[in-house]
């Protein structure tokens, strides 16, 4: 063994000192907390999972994918129209309407709103700026059909291909928020609405609001907000809990149970939304063109179950489409329930037997097999697809779940049974966006290709209907079609939460996730 | 550090490893409960009574599903070493033994792949790879092959250069001359030979595969859920870390205790070579 060397000591000694510089860094690393803002300056930071390049609205451009979102959420646009808390269109920037005929909508600019910049926001300025949108947004264009948009006076005139029933409704998605189109797009920074801040800085991860001065609205309370995109849900508790931010949106259901029991320093503020937790069964798949088949899956989930134990009752248990606080969702339909037994015995009417011993149902030697295809960025999806692993073992089915950020390849490729999805219902108040979307044959999420000759119909009268009343009647009897038809299998209807420290005030969500920042927004030391 | 000594912690952490191989090889057996079977009633419940190691968010005991795991992130991380012991052998042998333009380009090739940064060489070749076979284990086969693939090229440089230390040997030259095939000499004059320091690396990589292994499970690229994987369970638990961190405590130490057995083992086997035969030889 060699002995002790003047060598060694000197090494040891470098050693020594490295680890502990090392130490030193973690620990100051570890020393976080709210920075003080400069000047007494008011900063709200906000961490959010719903900001990013993976959610397509990583930008200030309203007219660009669904970069509308951030807009209108980060308080930087506005649109003609808002949704109240019952997602009913109430004024905003615009005073009313009214319709001369079916295909026209005469809208009416409230006097003495400018953009940040200055300029009015007169009727010209929104007509050029919705020509704009229905130019250059797909989405919007196929939406609004507009024929033509025109402005007099302070009434802007606007003309569809079709009837307009659900036109103001629209006009409230955060595409519609007004900009001032004679400046720059391109650049997030230079994108001038009419909200309460306007754009300091942005990145895919970051964005830097100031307050804007020139608010028609009045007062703003808050100085300087900063938006941080944190896409982990650990590190989201973790930033709310030592002081890295303000409040939170997308706090893992596991975690608010930790602020749940700290109320004197946080405040969780919750709401239900129209957002559901939805499977489409795909009519391609020879086990599934068997109705029995279809509902014994549809039986096999025991809803309230899953939301107690893996939501946290952070939900609302789905019978069909839409949530219950819309006057045609909740209870309105009605669906099978939870019944394994029954859905056994389905299976074995459709011929299904477990033959074998293996705990699978088999037919013609072969187990009933299918694969649950889901993405990863909503929290919930990959909990409901092992969730329902489980569900449809106890019945005998088995599940393969691929839960991947890919999930738009397999699906384009065929390749799956069962497609689970989260996705706002009524982003415009009115069933008109998803049921058109996902019950015909053109709808363009009709991804399992069902089919239904009395949907299509139904949904054509429902288009050309006015009458909110009978509007509603109609969503209520094609939606009820689509669940005894098995096609679709509701999960839970999310109910959204904020997490914030006590001394925020004015920061609210709203069930149409629309809304956030707003010049109510204020910062008070509280719960630091 | 004495012979005798040396030889003792080899039979100890000997014992230990094969005590692990046994567990995996009879999870299921010594499983309280069934792994994969779900109750939501039972969801998170804390380590105590029927449950030792307590409950996931599906119901399901952490015990059963750490034995469970055993198996998989065990005999996986066996195979992935076996697998990269046999490609590694194979190309230095040849690459050893032909020499020439043969044995330049496999050494070519083996530092294409030795310049890959390791995981995320692993990380692409598991998404490329993760769609063969089916079911949940489907990954698994992708993140196996992926593996393989990246830790090849040291078990080829190793025996390569062994093969160059023996093949001009003289009992090599007078095996060539009596008539032996090269088949003959290669397999069985050189082999023997240029395999036995890879013995002691493979060893050491088995600890390294269950960790790699574990981490393409976290990133999602190994096997899919229901799957009981060690990594796969600390993924799936990361946001319960706060409150109920049974969920990948159980996870992490049995990766932890089979990680360093195994490389307390290999260290063993390399102190007893040291003491035996020298650094020289």
């Amino acid at each position: 063994m060699t002995g002790f060397s003047g060598r060694h000591s000197v090494h040891g000694l470098l050693c020594f000192l490295l680890a502990g510089l090392v130490s030193c860094a973690i620990v100051l690393a570890g020393c976080g907390g709210t920075k003080q803002a400069a000047n007494g300056e008011k900063v709200f930071r906000y961490g959010t999972m719903a900001y990013g390049v993976a959610m397509y609205n990583a930008g200030m451009n309203p007219h660009k994918s669904y970069n509308g979102w951030s807009t209108i959420r980060y308080g930087v646009g506005e649109t003609l129209f808002r949704f109240n808390d019952k997602m009913q269109p109430v004024p905003w920037l615009a005073t009313g309407y009214d319709r001369p005929d079916a295909y026209t909508v005469r809208i009416r600019i409230r006097d003495g709103v400018t953009f940040s910049n200055g300029k009015p926001c007169d009727a010209e300025a929104v007509a050029a700026c919705l020509r704009h949108l229905v130019k250059v947004h797909e989405r919007a264009k196929g939406n609004l059909k507009l024929t033509s948009v025109t402005a007099r006076g302070n009434v802007v005139t606007l003309r569809s291909s079709q009837k307009t029933a659900s036109l103001i409704h629209q006009l409230c998605d955060p595409y519609g928020c007004i900009v001032d189109v004679s400046q720059d797009l391109q650049d997030d920074t230079k994108v001038i609405g009419t909200g309460p801040f306007l754009t300091e800085s942005l990145t895919p991860t970051e964005i830097h609001l100031r307050r804007n001065p020139r608010y028609w609205g009045g007062p703003v309370r808050t100085d300087k907000v900063i938006v941080k995109s944190i896409t982990d849900g650990e590190m989201l508790t973790m930033a709310l809990q030592n002081g890295e931010v303000d409040a939170v949106q997308g706090m893992p259901y596991s975690s608010i149970v930790l602020f749940e029991g700290a109320k004197d320093k946080f405040k969780i503020l919750s709401v239900p939304t129209s957002r559901v937790f939805q499977a489409a069964l795909n009519f391609r798949t020879p086990a599934l063109q068997d109705g029995r088949v279809r509902a014994a899956i549809c039986m096999a989930l025991n809803k309230q179950q899953f939301i107690h134990a893996l939501l946290n009752d952070n939900g609302y248990a789905a019978i069909g489409t839409f949530p219950g606080n819309l006057p045609y969702g909740g209870s309105k339909v009605h669906d099978d329930g939870y019944n394994p037994d029954k859905a056994r015995a389905l299976l074995a009417e459709a011929g299904y037997k477990d033959t074998d011993g293996d705990g699978y149902v088999d037919k013609d030697g072969k187990n009933l097999e299918l694969r649950w295809l889901t993405y990863t960025s909503r929290q919930e999806l990959p909990l409901l697809a092992t969730a329902m692993q489980g569900y449809l073992k106890k019945i005998g089915i088995r599940l393969d779940v691929n839960a991947t950020d890919n999930a738009g390849d397999f699906l384009k490729k065929g390749d799956w049974d069962i497609y689970a999805k989260a996705i706002v219902t009524a982003p415009t108040g009115d069933p008109q966006y998803y049921i058109a979307n996902h019950f015909t044959a053109q709808s363009a999420h009709n991804d399992g290709r069902y089919r239904n000759p009395a949907v299509d119909a139904l949904v054509q009268q429902f288009s050309g209907e006015f009458n909110p009343e009978r509007r509603g009647q109609l969503a209520i009897a094609i939606v009820q079609q689509v669940l005894d038809d098995h096609a679709f299998l509701y999960a839970s209807h999310l109910r959204m939460n904020l997490v914030m420290r006590n001394g925020i005030r004015g920061f609210v969500p709203h069930p149409c996730d629309y809304y956030e920042v707003t010049k109510d927004l204020d910062v008070t030391g509280e719960g630091r | 550090m004495t012979d005798a000594k040396a030889l003792r912690r080899i039979r100890l952490f000997l014992f230990l490893a094969v005590v692990l191989l046994v567990v995996a090889a009879f999870a299921d057996h010594l499983a309280p409960h069934d792994p994969y079977l779900q109750d939501l009633d039972l969801s998170l419940l804390p380590p105590g009574g029927a449950y030792p190691l307590g409950t996931d968010r599906f119901g399901r005991c952490v015990l059963s599903r750490v034995l469970a795991g055993s198996t998989i992130s065990i005999y996986t991380s066996l195979a992935v070493v076996a697998l990269t012991f046999v490609l590694g052998t194979v190309t230095g042998l040849v690459a050893g033994f032909c020499g020439g333009w043969v044995d330049t380009v496999l050494m070519r090739i083996t530092d294409v792949f030795l310049a890959f940064p390791v995981l995320v060489f692993a990380i692409v070749a598991a998404a490329m790879f993760g769609g063969i076979g089916g079911s949940q284990f489907s990954g698994l086969t992708g993140a196996i092959l992926a593996l393989a693939l990246i830790s090849w090229p040291k078990y080829a440089r190793l025996v390569r250069s062994q093969v160059l230390a023996v093949r001009n040997k003289p009992f090599i030259s007078a095996a060539r001359f009596s008539g032996c095939s090269k088949a003959d000499i290669l397999f069985r004059q050189i082999l023997p030979l240029a395999i036995a320091p890879t013995f002691l690396m493979m060893t050491a990589d088995i600890g390294t595969m269950l960790l790699e292994m574990a981490g393409l499970s976290f990133l999602g690229l190994g096997v899919q859920p229901p799957a009981a994987e060690w990594g796969l369970m600390i993924s799936s638990g990361r946001s319960l870390l706060q409150t109920a961190p049974w969920v990948i405590f159980a996870p992490g130490a049995a990766l932890f205790i089979t990680v360093t057995i195994f490389n307390l083992l290999g260290d063993s086997i390399h102190d007893y070579m040291e003491t035996r035969f020298g650094k020289g030889d």
